[in-house]
């Protein structure tokens, strides 16, 4: 068993996501109701639209616009905490806050997963991720935080600009060479307690060059990908923001 | 060092697209590029996230569904501050907003809880933190009510939309009944109700306490 660290850990998210090669028809996706129901008596269809408008850099032609649906569903449990999307091209395993645990979110996976593929059967992975936004609250002290007391990512700005108001930080690393790649968010968000300012630390990991497409070898990756974000989350938090995970 | 300053006037990062957007046409193709790349790197808004839009009741619905949407509604933005807090009193609070929705129960014409009244009543509970939990009721425009009641005695406090409450104080005294109101933001709740004695609502051992 892997030991929860913190009693309350800040999670507001936690994420895992297998995207596949080529779409799943849509039957599959239907079938999944079934499937799913006595784990998640709530389904809900979701749509997802993309557009891209092309507009060409002579003039006098007409913009070319591409606009994409892709139809889902959204699966929860009574409470609305557990969740499963499933999208043509990816099937996905979220939990919202309280978190469990990796124990329990990564068996919720591992038994859900199971579930789905004996429906659709194999299918060529393109991409195994996991995400975990994390949203860190923070006591003010005469209407300001200072996040460097309790982040160590975070917008490093001149003195001269004074007190910030708002700012976000994006960055992407390869913390191996298995082809893992990290994005990295923060942001300061509005908080959801009085007296208090909230920063975001979204951590997503994820493998697109050749994926592994056993089962195993997929559960064993998304350990190690939890592993590279649990590194990656203590890296980014001092022990100040660790102790209001305690309190 | 690097402080945040934080304001009550919410802004969102958001806006910096919409800026992007209207100033594209100025932009060198090298310029539009590197915006593109900057906005690949952001995570995508996570599927599983709540929306941000309080579902409105539709007449097209089913009743169950709208009642449905409700709950889903305000149990998702329960988990947002689900680690600040105690499981048992969670399990007991989705418990009480199920009855308040049951269909069976329902009257029709009444609003189901608003997503903004229920986040009103988050950040309350949150800060006054009482032992004592309250009862739940629901007004007829979706508002949440919560009431402690000590004896004869009673608090009943509205949450509002906008981060706005209202309270109303019943007091039995031997010459009398007196009942004190306040209107006011949520961050002033609780120096609202400091001066009649909050332990006399919130404690656990309300039946041993004295008047305020």
């Amino acid at each position: 068993m892997s030991e929860q660290p913190y009693r309350r850990p800040p999670i507001t998210e936690a994420i895992i996501e297998i995207r596949y090669a080529a779409p799943i028809e849509p039957v599959h996706l239907e079938r999944g109701d079934v499937d799913f129901r006595p784990n998640y008596p709530f389904q809900q269809p979701t749509v997802n639209y993309g557009v891209a408008v092309g507009v060409s850099a002579s003039t006098g032609n007409e913009p070319v616009t591409q606009v994409n649906r892709s139809d889902g569903r959204r699966l929860s449990s009574m409470d609305q905490t557990e969740l499963i999307l499933l999208w043509p091209q990816s099937f996905i395993v979220a939990q919202l806050a309280p978190y469990p645990g990796w124990d329990n979110f990564f068996g919720r996976f591992a038994r859900d997963w199971k579930t789905w593929k004996r429906g659709v059967g194999y299918r060529k992975v393109a991409r195994v991720g996991v995400r975990f936004i994390n949203r860190i609250d923070i006591p003010q002290v005469n209407r300001v935080i200072e996040e460097a007391d309790y982040l160590n990512a975070y917008a490093k700005l001149p003195d001269e600009f004074g007190p910030v108001i708002a700012y976000g930080v994006q960055a992407q690393f390869l913390p191996d060479d298995k082809g893992c790649r990290l994005t990295l968010n923060s942001a300061s968000v509005p908080s959801p307690l009085l007296d208090h300012g909230s920063v975001l630390l979204d951590l997503d990991v994820g493998v697109e060059t050749n994926p592994p497409q056993n089962d195993e070898d997929i559960y064993t990756l998304l350990n190690e990908m939890r592993a590279k974000k649990n590194a990656a989350f203590e890296a980014c938090v001092t022990h100040r923001a660790r102790e209001l995970f305690q309190r | 060092m690097t402080s945040i300053v934080v304001r009550a006037e919410r802004t969102s990062l958001g806006q910096s697209s919409d800026l992007l957007t209207s100033l594209e046409p100025a932009l060198s193709l090298q310029t539009r590029e590197i915006a593109r790349r900057i906005q690949a790197l952001q995570n995508q808004p996570s599927l599983g996230s709540p929306s941000a839009d309080t579902p409105h009741p539709s007449t097209e619905k089913p009743l169950h569904e709208n009642l449905f949407d409700a709950l889903a509604a305000v149990k998702v933005l329960t988990s947002q501050v689900a680690m600040h807090l105690n499981s048992d009193w969670r399990a007991k609070l989705f418990h009480q907003l199920d009855s308040l929705h049951d269909p069976a129960e329902w009257e029709e014409g009444d609003l189901p809880v608003q997503q903004a009244s229920f986040a009103t009543f988050l950040k309350a509970m949150l800060t006054i933190n009482p032992a004592r939990h309250p009862g739940l009721g629901l007004s007829h425009a979706g508002n949440l009510v919560a009431a402690w009641t000590t004896g004869k005695d009673r608090l009943t406090i509205e949450f509002m939309l906008h981060d706005r409450v209202r309270w109303v104080l019943s007091l039995h005294y031997e010459d009398g009944l007196v009942r004190y109101a306040g209107d006011a933001p949520v961050t002033r709740l609780a120096e609202g109700l400091a001066k009649h004695d909050p332990e006399h609502w919130f404690s656990r051992a309300p039946e041993n306490r004295e008047h305020p």
